[in-house]
């Protein structure tokens, strides 16, 4: 074919582009995802049975708050790491304040607690299962991730991957925040993290594969 | 640039919002500018025209990826860029390593190589001083096997067989089982 041609096809073919198109894409594949993740979440695990009573504790909203920040605003890096030629920027560090918030907190924790409960704190009692149960919950919110994004046009594919990787944990981790029980902020320093890092780093592995797009 | 840019912006602008004549403009002047970008850049067996009709595709299919904040030019070339790193990507893919490399492995790890890689002198010094004259004519200096016979006033069997157990012992010593040489 012509190069002419295959112009005067593309401009035939021209419908008018809605602003926010990105945004909304990555917001459905983030949904689609998270609908995904909440299923797995209740049929393999089931909310803890007292999440009437933990919904009016602090503890409960660190967990959420942590998790679903850190998953928000690495969506908006992953909005921007979707287009060509877009920095990513002080985004990052937006994305990195909830984790510094938490590890103050679980230092502070951890310094004004007597030694012998150190262990409790930091283990709790789910520590070898929760990022094991994030990065399983997390893997559907991944898949809407890198659908939604290898729709786009991303150009840094590993760094998109990792981005989708940490934003699918993020979010991923938030809707566990429903059925786990640990109450103490080093745990979630740790364990949390961890579990989204995993996600974050199977999103990276894939990335450089599953979001090339010709 | 400074002249290229708000136009390119303008044109696209107008396109996102349905006008196809500015969009097709756009993109003709695109394919100019795609052209030049991928003439000194493709790799070889690559179509600088299907790298240009390719960025345009991508253009138009992920033109919502463009933010009306942002240059034009550095959204369409870090596409034009993707499009030939995948475009090397791919070619890399492709290449098939020549038939012959299995064979050129086991020449070079013979007796031949052992001597050029290591300390020519000081190898060669280990064999007996005819059998080394020999090896060195015949393998070095390129001399046929008859001329070496000629020269040394031998048999041209005797030449082949000292030379092959010259090298036979050379090789035994630094890499690897003779080969033999005929």
């Amino acid at each position: 074919m012509k190069t002419d041609d295959l112009i005067h096809s593309l401009a035939g073919d021209l419908a008018p582009v809605a602003p926010g198109a990105v945004a909304r894409r990555i917001a459905l594949g983030l949904a689609g995802g998270a609908l995904g993740a909440t299923a797995i979440m209740l049929a393999w695990l089931g909310v803890r049975p007292d999440l009437a009573q933990a919904v009016s504790t602090p503890m409960f909203w660190m967990k959420f708050g942590y998790a679903a920040l850190t998953g928000l605003a690495l969506a908006a890096v992953l909005a921007r790491l979707a287009r060509p030629a877009v920095r990513t920027g002080g985004l990052v560090l937006v994305a990195a304040a909830p984790l510094a918030l938490v590890a103050a907190m679980a230092l502070y924790r951890m310094a004004s607690a007597p030694p012998e409960a150190h262990h409790d704190l930091l283990m709790g009692h789910t520590s070898m299962l929760c990022p094991w149960r994030i990065l399983v919950i997390g893997l559907p919110l991944l898949a809407g991730a890198v659908w939604a994004v290898r729709g786009l046009a991303p150009t840094r594919l590993l760094l998109a991957g990792l981005v989708a990787g940490g934003c699918a944990g993020g979010l991923g981790a938030a809707i566990y925040a429903f059925a786990c029980d640990e109450t103490a902020a080093p745990f979630l320093a740790v364990w949390y993290t961890l579990g989204m890092a995993l996600v974050a780093g199977l999103g990276a592995l894939l990335g450089s594969r599953l979001l090339r797009w010709r | 640039m400074d002249e290229i840019e708000p136009r390119l912006r303008s044109l696209m602008l107008a396109g996102l919002a349905g006008e196809a004549g500015p969009y097709r403009r756009l993109l003709d002047e695109l394919s100019g500018l795609l052209r030049a970008y991928y003439r000194r850049r493709v790799p070889p067996g690559v179509d600088a025209e299907d790298l240009v009709q390719e960025t345009l595709i991508a253009v138009h299919t992920r033109r919502a990826t463009y933010d009306a904040g942002q240059p034009f030019t550095a959204w369409a070339y870090a596409i034009a860029r993707y499009k030939l790193i995948d475009a090397l990507r791919r070619g890399r893919a492709h290449l098939r390593a020549p038939a012959e490399a299995a064979e050129a492995l086991f020449v070079t790890a013979g007796a031949e190589a052992a001597m050029a890689s290591r300390d020519l002198e000081r190898v060669m010094a280990e064999l007996p001083p005819r059998t080394r004259d020999l090896i060195r004519d015949v393998k070095l200096e390129g001399l046929s096997t008859r001329e070496a016979a000629q020269k040394h006033g031998m048999s041209e069997s005797a030449v082949k067989v000292a030379v092959h157990r010259g090298l036979k012992a050379l090789g035994g010593k630094y890499g690897g089982a003779g080969r033999d040489e005929d």
